[in-house]
C-alpha cells in the first residue's frame, strides 16, 4: 500500500467529485435530479474527440511538434469539452426543466425525463458513432514527476490540479457574483429567494450550464485513462449520484468529502489481492449503504443547510 | 362635511372573489379587497383565519382555486393552483414586496448579503451601497452585525433583516406579515416605528397584525378576517 | 319620467355551455318492478357498481354504471385471450412476454404506488427467486410444481431483507440502496461456481410445459395460458391489497411528510402497512420469478440487467405510475414497439425513451390519467373565465345558477343588479345638492327613487344617527351590526351639529356605497 495508490485515489476522487458537486448543487437549488449527467459526460467526450481530430492537422501545421502544439491540443480538448457540457446542460434545461418546472410532482418527473434523455442520447451516440471507443489525445503528455518521493503521472497531477482550480473558480463565483448570490439564496430558502425577486426560471439556466461544464471537464480528464464511448457516462453518473447522496444532497463540502472517501476506497480495493477490480462497485455500495443507514441524510448534514 | 364625489385615486390592488387554499383545503372564501395608492391598511384576525394565506395568495406562494387579483389593473396570474411559488418572482418584480411570517431568511448568508439579495433590479444593484446605508439608518442595530450569519441572529434582528431586505427596492405594494410577532415590546416598537416611517406616496401597505393596538391611529382602514372571510371594518364603539 | 321597464340595448349575449358533468349513459329500468343485483358468491360484494338516480326533469328512475373500469378490463383481456391462439408462433411468444412483464409491473406498481416505496430491486427479487427455484429443481430434484412454492418463500426472504432499511431511508436514498442490492445479487450469482457452472445460467429446468412441447406451438400456447393466469393472479393481488384494508390505510400517508404525520396522528400504523404490502408483493414477485424460470426452461444473469429494469420502469411511467391499468397499458405499448419495430435496432429504445419523456412532460399521471387531467384543465379554464366575467354582486353566472337550489334567488340578484345600475345613472351633483338643501320633505321623483332604495337596505351595516349624550347639537353616525347582542360600530369620529347635516352625511355614505358596488 504505497502512496501512489493514494494519488490514484485522489485522481479518481477529483473526477467523481466534479460529477457529484454538479448533481448536488442542481438538486438543492432547483430541486431536480439530473440523470442525464452521464449523457452530458459522453457527449462532451465525443465533442472533444471530434474537435481534436478536426484540429490535429491545423495545429500540426501551425506549431509542429512543440510544447505549444500540445498546449494548443490541451486547450482545444478542454475548451470544447467545457463548451459542449454547458450546451448540453442548456439543452437539458430546455427539455426537462422549462416544460414542467411549475407543474406538480416536479422532482419525480424531472428524474424520469432526464432518464429518458439519457437513454435517448446514449442510443443516438451508439447509432452515430458505433460502439467502438475512441481515444482522446493526451493533454498532459506522458511521463512522471517526483513529489515527496512519490511518483505521480503527469495526467494524474494535471487532473488533480485542474479540478482544484475549476472548483475554486466555481466556488468563488458562487460566493461573490450576483448570480452566485441568487443561487446560494435559492439553495438555502427557496421561498425567501422567490420573494427577493430571484426567478427560478432564469437562475436555473446558468446553474445547468455550469454543472454541465463540470461534467464536460470530468469527461476530458477521465478520458486520459479510459476511452470515450457512448456508455462511458453511465459509471461516472452512478458514482456521482451515489457520492452526492453520500455527502448529503445540497452540501458541497459533503460531496467533496464523499468523493475523497470513495476515491480512496476504490483505489485501495483495487490493490487488495483477493478482491480486485471486480468487487469495487460491490464494496462501494456496501460502504455507502452502511453510512446512509447510520446517517440517513448523508455526511453533509449540519455543515450547511440542505433542502430536504 | 365629508367629501362628496370620490377623488380619482389610483386603485393599486383589486382582489375579487378569491378562493384559495392548500391543496384541497380552502382557507380563503370569496375574499374581496380593494386597495388604493397611498393607503395603509391593517388586517386583523386571529391566528389561522387567513391573514397570512391572503398575503401568500397575492404573491402566489399558495395556489388559488378561483378568483382574480389585479395589480395596477393588470391581472396577475389565473387560477392555476399548480406550481405555487414559481410565479412569485414575477409578481415580486411587478412591484410587490412581502416580509413573510418566519422571515424567510437564508441561514448561511450574512446580513450584507441578505440586503444585497433584496436589490434585484439593475438600478438597485448598482446603488446598493447607498441603499444599504439607508437601511442601516432605519435599523441601527444591524450596523454592527453586517458580517454575521443571519442564521445565528436573534428574532428581532432577523425581523429587521427581513424588513430591510424588503425595503431595498421601491415597491408599489408592501405586504408585512405580523411584524411584531415573537418580539419583546421594546423591539417591536422599534420595528413598528420603522414601518410607520415609510413613505406612502403613490404606494400602499397592508400590515397583518393580531395586536390591534399597534395599528390604531396609524392606518387608514382596519379590516377584519374571520374564518377566511372579510368581516368588514372593525372598530370600537366609544359611548362615553 | 323615467321608464324603468326600458331594457338596455346590449350586444347579443354570448351563450355559454352550462353544467360540468360528462355525459353518462343511463338505463331506464321498469320503475314498478323490484331491482335485483347479483352478488359475488360467498361475499356481499356486487359484480358491477350500479347506482339508481332520480331524474328530476322526467321524474323517472334511471340506472347508471358508475365505475366502468371492469368493462374495460374484461374487454381488453378477453380480446387478448381470444385473439392470441390464432396468431403466428412469434406473436404468441410476444403475448406471453407481455403478460409476464405486465404481471411484474402490476406488482411493482403496488410497491411504488400503494406503499410509496421507491424500490428498484424488483428484478433482483424476481431473479433470485427464479434462481433459487431453478437450482432446487435442477440440483435437488424438486418436482416443478413445488417451484411455485419455493419462489414466493425466497421472494419473501429477500423482500424482508430489503424492507429493513426502508424505515430509515426514503425516496432517492432508498432507490440507491435497492440498486446496490440488485448489483450485489448479480455479482453473487455470477461468482457462485457451484450454482451456475455455465456462465451464470441454469438450464434444463423442469416446467409445466412438457419437454417435447417446448418451442412448439402447443408449448407456446400452454406457456401463454400460464402467463395469462399469472397476470390475472397479479391483478387479483393488486386488487386485494390496494382496494382493501391495507391500501385504504396507506392512502392517507401517500404524499409527503405532512400526510404521514397526519395519518400517524389518526392512529394509522402506516409503516407496518407499508412493510406488509412490500412483503406481499415480494412474495408474489417470487412466484413470477419461478414462472419465468419455467417458461424459458432456464435462467441467466441477464434478468438482473439495468437495461431490463429501465425498460420495465419506462412501461410503468408511460402507462401512469400508481395505477394497475397504467402498468398493463404501458407494458403493451412498450412491448409493441420493442418487438414490432425490430428493424430499427437501437433506435427502438430511443423511441421508448422519447415517449417516456414526452408522456412525463405533458401528462401528469401518464396515459391513463390523461382524461382526468384534461377534464381538470377544462374546469379550471372555465372557472378562470368565470371569475373574470363576474362583477361583484352582479348577475349569477349560468354555471353557478345550476348549483343554486332556490331559483328565485337568481332573479332577485338580477333585479337588484339592474336596479342599482339604473340608480347609478341618477346620481348627479344636482341630486346631492338637492338633498343637502332639504334632507327631509318633498323630493323630486329621481331623488325619491334613490331614497326608497336606500331605505329598503338590510339591517346589517345600515347607517343610523346617534344623538351623543342626549344633547341637541352633537350627532354621530353608526352602522348596525345586524347581530343580536353585538353593538353597532362607529363609522368615523366626525360630529355633526344639526340633524340635517347628519342626514345628509348618511345620504352621502350610502351614495358612496352604491357607486362602489
Amino acid at each position: 500500500m504505497d502512496l501512489s495508490t493514494l494519488v490514484y485515489g485522489l485522481n479518481l476522487a477529483a473526477i467523481y467529485g466534479l460529477m457529484a458537486i454538479g448533481i448536488s448543487i442542481l438538486w438543492s437549488s432547483v430541486g431536480m435530479i439530473n440523470m442525464a449527467h452521464g449523457a452530458t459526460f459522453a457527449v462532451s467526450g465525443y465533442a472533444a474527440w471530434l474537435a481534436s481530430t478536426a484540429m490535429k492537422p491545423v495545429i500540426a501545421a501551425a506549431f509542429g511538434k512543440t510544447l505549444l502544439a500540445s498546449l494548443a491540443t490541451a486547450g482545444v480538448v478542454v475548451g470544447v469539452a467545457l463548451i459542449a457540457g454547458a450546451l448540453m446542460g442548456a439543452l437539458i434545461y430546455l427539455l426537462a426543466f422549462l416544460p414542467i418546472h411549475d407543474k406538480p410532482n416536479f422532482a419525480v418527473r424531472s428524474l424520469i425525463v432526464t432518464l429518458a434523455i439519457n437513454i435517448a442520447t446514449v442510443q443516438a451516440l451508439l447509432f452515430f458513432f458505433g460502439p467502438r471507443s475512441r481515444g482522446l489525445p493526451k493533454i498532459f503528455g506522458f511521463g512522471r514527476l517526483e513529489i515527496f518521493g512519490v511518483s505521480i503521472r503527469y495526467d494524474q497531477a494535471g487532473t488533480i490540479l485542474c479540478t482544484a482550480v475549476l472548483l475554486l473558480v466555481v466556488l468563488e463565483w458562487l460566493r461573490h457574483s450576483r448570480k452566485g448570490l441568487e443561487i446560494c439564496a435559492m439553495m438555502q430558502n427557496p421561498e425567501g429567494a422567490a420573494l427577493s425577486g430571484v426567478s427560478v426560471r432564469f437562475t436555473a439556466l446558468p446553474i445547468m450550464m455550469v454543472t454541465g461544464a463540470l461534467a464536460g471537464m470530468a469527461a476530458a480528464l477521465l478520458s486520459q485513462t479510459i476511452f470515450v464511448s457512448p456508455t462511458a457516462g453511465a459509471i461516472p453518473l452512478i458514482k456521482g449520484l451515489t457520492i452526492a447522496l453520500l455527502g448529503g444532497l445540497g452540501s458541497v463540502p459533503g460531496a467533496v468529502l464523499g468523493a475523497l472517501l470513495i476515491g480512496f476506497l476504490e483505489a485501495f480495493t483495487g490493490v487488495i489481492p483477493f478482491l480486485g477490480q471486480r468487487y469495487v462497485m460491490f464494496i462501494q455500495f456496501a460502504f455507502i449503504i452502511t453510512v446512509l443507514v447510520i446517517r440517513p441524510r448523508g455526511l453533509g448534514g449540519l455543515l450547511d443547510d440542505t433542502r430536504e | 362635511m365629508p367629501e362628496t364625489a370620490r377623488t380619482e385615486t389610483h386603485e393599486l390592488l383589486e382582489i375579487r372573489r378569491l378562493t384559495a387554499g392548500y391543496g384541497p383545503l380552502r382557507v380563503l372564501h370569496e375574499v374581496d379587497l380593494t386597495v388604493k395608492a397611498g393607503e395603509r391598511i391593517g388586517l386583523v384576525g386571529l391566528n389561522g383565519h387567513g391573514k397570512s394565506t391572503l398575503f401568500r395568495a397575492i404573491t402566489h406562494l399558495v395556489g388559488w382555486q378561483q378568483g382574480s387579483i389585479r395589480l395596477d389593473g393588470r391581472e396577475i396570474g389565473g387560477t392555476r393552483s399548480l406550481g405555487a411559488g414559481r410565479r412569485t418572482s414575477g409578481i415580486v418584480r411587478l412591484g410587490v414586496a412581502m416580509a413573510p411570517q418566519g422571515d424567510a431568511i437564508f441561514p448561511g448568508l450574512t446580513v450584507r448579503q441578505h440586503l444585497d439579495c433584496g436589490a434585484y433590479p439593475r438600478t438597485a444593484w448598482r446603488e446598493r451601497r447607498t441603499r444599504r446605508e439607508r437601511i442601516l439608518e432605519i435599523f441601527p442595530p444591524l450596523r454592527a452585525l453586517q458580517d454575521s450569519l443571519v442564521g445565528k441572529l436573534s428574532g428581532g434582528e432577523r425581523r429587521m433583516v427581513s424588513l430591510g431586505r424588503m425595503l431595498m427596492v421601491e415597491a408599489e405594494l408592501y405586504l408585512i406579515d405580523e411584524p411584531s410577532l415573537g418580539l419583546a415590546p421594546k423591539i417591536s416598537r422599534a420595528v413598528m416605528d420603522a414601518v410607520w416611517s415609510l413613505p406612502t406616496e403613490g404606494r400602499a401597505m397592508i400590515i397583518a397584525e393580531q395586536n390591534v393596538s399597534l395599528l390604531s391611529g396609524r392606518v387608514d382602514r382596519i379590516i377584519g378576517m374571520h374564518a377566511g372571510r372579510m368581516r368588514g371594518e372593525v372598530g370600537h364603539v366609544a359611548l362615553s | 319620467m323615467v321608464d324603468v321597464t326600458q331594457t338596455k340595448q346590449s350586444a347579443p349575449k354570448k351563450l355559454y355551455k352550462v353544467g360540468r358533468h360528462h355525459h353518462d349513459y343511463r338505463l331506464r329500468p321498469n320503475g314498478t318492478q323490484e331491482w335485483s343485483r347479483a352478488r359475488l358468491p360467498f361475499t356481499r360484494r356486487h359484480w358491477l357498481k350500479w347506482r339508481g338516480i332520480n331524474n328530476p326533469r322526467t321524474l323517472t328512475r334511471e340506472r347508471v354504471l358508475v365505475d366502468k373500469k371492469p368493462l374495460w378490463w374484461t374487454l381488453s383481456l378477453g380480446a387478448l385471450l381470444i385473439v392470441t391462439p390464432f396468431l403466428p408462433n412469434a406473436m404468441i411468444n410476444v403475448a406471453a412476454i407481455f403478460c409476464m412483464y405486465a404481471a411484474i409491473n402490476v406488482l411493482w406498481t403496488l410497491i411504488i404506488g400503494t406503499a410509496g416505496i421507491f424500490s428498484l430491486a424488483t428484478l433482483a427479487v424476481v431473479g433470485m427467486a427464479g434462481y433459487a427455484a431453478a437450482a432446487a429443481n435442477v440440483y435437488l430434484g424438486v418436482p416443478w410444481p413445488l417451484m411455485f412454492a419455493i419462489g414466493p418463500v425466497v421472494g419473501l426472504l429477500i423482500g424482508g431483507i430489503l424492507a429493513l432499511p426502508s424505515t430509515r431511508l426514503d425516496g432517492l436514498y432508498y432507490a440507491l440502496l435497492t440498486m446496490g442490492v440488485a448489483e450485489i445479487c448479480r455479482i453473487f450469482v455470477t461468482q457462485l461456481r457451484p450454482l451456475a457452472p455455465t456462465n451464470g445460467s441454469i438450464n434444463k429446468v423442469g416446467s409445466f410445459i412438457p419437454e417435447d412441447w417446448f418451442l412448439q406451438r402447443e408449448g407456446l400456447l400452454l406457456g401463454f395460458a400460464g402467463a395469462f393466469v399469472l397476470l390475472l393472479g397479479a391483478l387479483l393481488v393488486f386488487r386485494l391489497v390496494n382496494s382493501e384494508r391495507l391500501g385504504l390505510l396507506l392512502r392517507a400517508a401517500k404524499t409527503g411528510r405532512e400526510d404521514e404525520a397526519f395519518s400517524e396522528a389518526c392512529g394509522i400504523d402506516f409503516r407496518r402497512a407499508r412493510m406488509q404490502v412490500f412483503l406481499i408483493s415480494s412474495a408474489a414477485l417470487g412466484v413470477c420469478g419461478a414462472f419465468y424460470a419455467m417458461y424459458y426452461r432456464s435462467i441467466s444473469p441477464s434478468v438482473f440487467s439495468l437495461d431490463q429494469l429501465l425498460l420495465l420502469f419506462a412501461m410503468m411511467v408511460i402507462g401512469g405510475l400508481g395505477r394497475s391499468e397504467g402498468a398493463v397499458l404501458g407494458a403493451a405499448i412498450v412491448i409493441l414497439i420493442d418487438k414490432g419495430f425490430v428493424e430499427l435496432g437501437p433506435l427502438r429504445i430511443m423511441l421508448v425513451a422519447l415517449i417516456m419523456g414526452g408522456v412525463t412532460i405533458f401528462a401528469h399521471e401518464g396515459l391513463t390519467g390523461a382524461r382526468q387531467q384534461f377534464r381538470n384543465f377544462r374546469n379550471r379554464k372555465k372557472s378562470e373565465r368565470r371569475a373574470v366575467r363576474t362583477e361583484k354582486g352582479g348577475e349569477v353566472m349560468p354555471e353557478e345558477a345550476t348549483e343554486i337550489a332556490d331559483k328565485q334567488e337568481i332573479y332577485y340578484r338580477r333585479f337588484n343588479k339592474r336596479l342599482r345600475d339604473e340608480l347609478k345613472t341618477y346620481i348627479t351633483p344636482e341630486l346631492i345638492e338637492e338633498h343637502r338643501q332639504a334632507p327631509l320633505g318633498r323630493h323630486s321623483d329621481t331623488l325619491e327613487r334613490v331614497l326608497n332604495y336606500f331605505r329598503r337596505g338590510e339591517v346589517p351595516d345600515k347607517y343610523a344617527i346617534l344623538r351623543v349624550d342626549g344633547s341637541m347639537d352633537r350627532f354621530r353616525i353608526l352602522a348596525f351590526s345586524g347581530e343580536r347582542g353585538a353593538p353597532p360600530r362607529v363609522v368615523d369620529d366626525k360630529e355633526y351639529q344639526t340633524l340635517s347635516e347628519a342626514y345628509h352625511a348618511v345620504f352621502l355614505l350610502r351614495v358612496n356605497d352604491l357607486l362602489e358596488s
